[in-house]
């Protein structure tokens, strides 16, 4: 690939297609960081699940991440397959060019996959691998897309992999196939993972309104039906600005509106559809989901009575990536849960914009990373709960503060209406455990009382 | 507390007409090829021609079964009290590896990185290090710090002595402060390979600062004393079994790496960033012990190396105790190390194991077993087979060497019951996955990794060694010593008993096993 060019990097902001935002915040050295871009890339792009995905250089960056995150697939599963080129100290030395090249051929042979994407690492990227070439050499000889992902972990955060690889989408993978029949009235959503299954459930609410799922980029998807994204009427930006830039471009290129949106919450939901279908235009369509909307809240609000009693007033710390840092607000406010701290590091400016719209002015912004930092934050203003991710639970649960995980590794699916209800009935289990009273009572012989009558 | 609303499980829920008929519509597009030719291929992956050509591949690696050497690393710097792991490179490798120790162990793995970035690339990372010594040890307030590399660092070729010994100079960290640090790319060797070279570097770093000259065996208050290996170990249980064992002994012991305090440790309300661990002050006063044991044996080449070397101690390695006849080796070697008997607790339990062995063996006897993890695991599993007449037929070793091998080999080739196993050094799990389909087994046993092949084979897998990401708190329970292969038996049996039920149509449904 291209030597990666400092000036460019910092000219461009970022992400070649966000120009107006700040640079995504570096991270200081001697902390505890979070992913680098190449696992941000891979996180984008993996959920497209018949694809196969090759992990060009050494076994770190493979062997350490395949098959662990939790976007599910109805279908074909190539892309839990852990590829790697497993790069040694004489590749390092004389080049691993030709060993990517065997590795894509073997790929092609065996697994006869519709495309393969490529991911370039830091050490590939250092030794001046030309990724690009292999790549375009191997596409036009096996006439099968192969697609070069240059997000090396060094250039920076995982915010950045994610902007990276929607590069490389527009660049190879957008506008290049049709669907077999037009779709007047078709939808992508961008940014959306299927963790846990929670695409599957917006998929559901989108077809009782008629809306039909064009592409999804990427949970769920497939190779193909990314190809023709091109032809959707509206975009919807899914949380946070991962992959905002691809919007924008598409727009540009192909005048489809887009929208930021959210389905974390009743009203965020309820908002999105009515933005869906607002920008497709359609009278019809916006009575429907009018009527659909309506019927789902006035539900969810019968359901939810038992929860709401029990969640008034608690409050919340919640730390997680950019990508549910707003959102998730909305959906606790709404189960009368008050977030009294939140997480802002990964966030962008527009990101901290929303999360000020949305809570109190005495809540306490979590600039920066370290365990002990939010444990204090949850001290400090006595939350009741933390809301985060694996690297924190363990710390937590130390605390012996109630947790409920909320990134990629869970197994709850917390999108929509339905999914509301899970994340009460998942944070009332948390709340009321049995387990944390007796955590946090000292043992018998520690009482002043004796326990029992002698 | 009741529940008042019924929400189907993510199983269940995604079983439910709406989403099955979401996944057929979903089809259309999917793939090109008819589901028959879909069943063609899947089927053509299960033959032997296929095998021949999964074996043939050369320049693929498909599902590895191996980490890399940094986090190795960090786990051999959490063996140390006080002690804050730093990895110098890029930053993504670091929460890959919190990742992965946390989800093995449920429990927090601190860690920093010096975050390169592209101008780490072009200039170098010593300001990334020495910014990130400074930082680190205002936040986190450690007694060590312990620096590996990544790829990255080492691509550049980062000079990590002279780093470091700047960052002394220009005030960023102490002269006191101890700074160990081990050369750990990930294109060279495994997550044992990394463990063993920082092993190697903290022990030689705090002594070499002390000034303690090895005289074995004749130090003030140290001279009786034993040293204990335990190596790149996923289990916290092994090391409360070993301490059980040496206090029957009744013998003083150093464990040279204990990080099952860092990975075991108590819900008291209040976290710390460091729990446990083996005492600054006790690694150069291991110097003068009587001589050391390790339960490993290629995790910890080097550091063995260093100790027979520079502190002229009689060393005994060995790989995993399992079963009856490695513990039986393990007790001997530490009263002949010790000079100690065989205590009558340990006799005992011994003798209650073999009961429980021969208890079980009808289940056991003649089970085809596969094989997949690190080689000293390797060596203990296969020792276990063929002692309770199991036969291991495939075995799997991405990151063993040829000493390995031949080891392991040798092992087989002594018994009637290791006569059909080949062993597969530097191999991943799809070919595993070949082997389990092509030479079908009753029992497979290897990590959470395994268990795709495992499943596409239709064969049970019995999780051992690491990682261990998908089934809670088996890293508390040993699986060396008596005990430890007490533990191991119990799970190997009752999945085969449990098998036997499933499978069961009613007439064989018994109740008396
Ligand atoms: S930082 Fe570099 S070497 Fe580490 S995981 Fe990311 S791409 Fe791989």
């Amino acid at each position: 690939m291209e030597p990666i060019r400092k000036d460019e990097f910092d000219s461009q902001a970022c992400g070649s297609l966000t120009p107006k935002t700040k640079p995504c915040p570096r991270p200081k050295p001697g902390e505890a960081a979070g992913g680098c871009s190449f696992d941000g890339a891979q996180i984008t792009l993996l959920p497209i699940m018949d694809a196969a995905h090759l992990v060009h250089g050494p076994i770190a960056c493979a062997g350490n991440s395949w098959e662990s995150r939790g976007t599910l697939t109805s279908g074909p599963s190539l892309s839990q397959y852990g590829f790697a080129t497993d790069l040694n100290n004489t590749d390092i030395i004389f080049g691993g060019e030709k060993k990517l090249k065997e590795s894509i051929d073997y790929i092609a042979g065996r697994f006869a996959p519709p495309a393969i994407f490529v991911y370039a690492t830091c050490v590939t990227a250092l030794i001046g691998e030309d990724m690009d070439a292999v790549c375009k050499e191997a596409s036009g000889r096996l006439g099968l897309p192969v697609i070069p992902v240059n997000a090396p972990g060094f250039v920076g955060s995982k915010n950045l992999g994610n902007r990276l690889a929607g590069d490389a989408l527009l660049q190879y993978v957008i506008g290049t196939g049709e669907p077999e029949k037009e779709v007047p009235l078709g939808v992508n959503l961008i940014g959306e993972y299927n963790i846990a299954g929670e695409m599957w459930d917006i998929e559901k609410l989108m077809n009782s309104a008629g809306i039909t799922l064009m592409s999804r980029i990427t949970g769920d998807a497939r190779y193909k039906e990314i190809t023709w994204a091109h032809r959707a009427k509206v975009n919807m930006v899914v949380c946070s600005r991962a992959l905002l830039g691809l919007a924008k471009e598409m727009e540009k290129r192909y005048h489809i509106p887009f929208f930021e949106g959210s389905f974390y919450g009743a009203k965020e939901t309820t908002y999105s559809l009515r933005q869906m279908a607002f920008l497709m235009n359609d009278r019809e369509m916006e009575r429907r989901v009018d009527r659909l909307t309506e019927r789902e809240e006035a539900r969810l609000i019968q359901d939810l009575r038992p929860y709401r009693k029990l969640l008034k007033g608690k409050k919340a710390v919640l730390y997680t990536g950019g990508v549910k840092s707003w959102s998730i607000i909305s959906a606790l406010k709404e189960l009368g849960v008050q977030v009294v701290g939140v997480g802002t590091n990964k966030s962008t400016d527009d990101d901290v914009r929303r999360i000020a719209d949305r809570v109190g002015d005495d809540t306490e912004y979590i600039p920066e990373g370290g365990a002990s930092r939010i444990i204090k934050t949850v001290r400090d203003r006595k939350a009741d709960i933390m809301i985060a991710g694996g690297r924190n639970m363990y710390v937590a649960m130390k605390e012996q503060i109630p947790f409920i995980d909320i990134n990629q590794e869970r197994h709850k699916a917390y999108a929509g209406y339905e999914g509301l209800l899970r994340l009460a009935k998942e944070l009332t289990y948390s709340l009321t455990n049995p387990i944390w009273r007796l955590a946090s009572s000292p043992a018998p012989w520690d009482k002043e009382e004796p326990p029992y009558d002698r | 507390m009741k529940d008042h609303l019924n929400i189907p499980d993510h199983n269940k829920l995604f079983q439910t007409e709406p989403y099955v008929k979401q996944r057929e519509g979903k089809k259309a597009f999917e793939a090109p090829c008819s589901e028959q030719e879909t069943a063609e291929a899947l089927a053509y992956s299960k033959t032997s021609e296929y095998k021949d050509k999964n074996f043939a591949r050369k320049s693929l690696v498909v599902n590895p079964h191996k980490a890399c050497q940094p986090l190795g690393a960090l786990m051999a710097s959490l063996g140390f009290e006080k002690t804050l792991p730093f990895i110098h490179g890029s930053q993504g490798c670091t929460a890959y590896f919190r990742s992965h120790l946390s989800r093995h162990f449920k429990e927090p793995a601190p860690a920093v990185s010096s975050s390169m970035t592209e101008d780490g690339a072009v200039f170098g990372g010593m300001s990334n290090l020495i910014d990130g010594l400074e930082n680190s040890v205002a936040l986190y307030k450690p007694e060590m710090v312990a620096v590996s590399t990544t790829c990255m660092a080492e691509v550049i070729g980062d000079d990590l002595q002279a780093f470091i010994s700047n960052a002394r100079q220009k005030g960023a960290i102490t002269e006191e402060l101890p700074v160990p640090y081990a050369n750990t790319p990930s294109f060279a060797g495994s997550h044992i390979t990394g463990y063993d070279s920082m092993l190697k570097s903290i022990i030689s770093t705090l002594y070499k600062r002390s000034g303690i000259e090895a005289t074995p065996g004749s130090g003030e208050g140290t001279g009786e004393k034993l040293n204990v290996i335990l190596g790149f170990e996923p289990y916290t249980g092994n090391f409360a079994e070993m301490r059980k064992i040496l206090a029957a002994f009744d013998t003083k012991y150093t464990f040279l790496g204990d990080h099952s305090g860092n990975f075991d440790s108590p819900a008291t309300g209040e976290y710390s960033y460091y729990y446990g661990g083996t005492k600054l002050e006790d690694v150069p006063k291991a110097a003068n012990a009587l001589g050391t044991l390790s339960l490993q044996k290629y995790s910890v080449k080097k550091t063995l190396e260093y100790i027979e070397g520079t502190w002229k101690q009689q060393t005994v390695s060995m790989s995993a105790p399992i079963g009856i006849t490695a513990t039986d080796r393990l007790v001997d070697a530490i009263s002949e190390l010790t000079g100690l008997p065989i205590p009558a607790e340990l006799i005992d339990e011994r003798g209650r194991v073999v009961d429980a062995l021969t208890d079980s063996h009808p289940y056991l006897h003649g089970k085809r077993t596969a094989l997949v993890g690190d080689p000293d695991l390797l060596i203990g599993l296969i020792q276990f087979c063929l002692e309770t007449g199991m036969e291991p037929v495939h075995i799997v070793c991405s990151n063993g060497d040829n000493g390995f091998k031949g080891e392991a080999e040798a092992l087989l080739a002594a018994s009637p019951y290791g006569a059909e196993a080949t062993v597969h050094i530097g191999n991943d799990l799809w070919h595993m996955r070949s082997l389990l389909i092509d030479n079908p087994v009753d029992l497979s046993f290897g990590s959470s990794h395994l268990k795709y092949a495992a499943k596409d084979a239709g064969v049970p897998l019995i999780r051992v060694g690491f990682p261990v990401f998908d089934r809670h708190h088996l890293h508390r329970y040993p699986v060396i010593g008596y005990q430890g292969t007490l533990n191991l038996l119990t799970t190997v049996v009752n999945t085969i008993l449990q098998n036997l039920d499933d499978d069961s149509s009613g007439f064989n449904h018994d109740l008396v096993r």
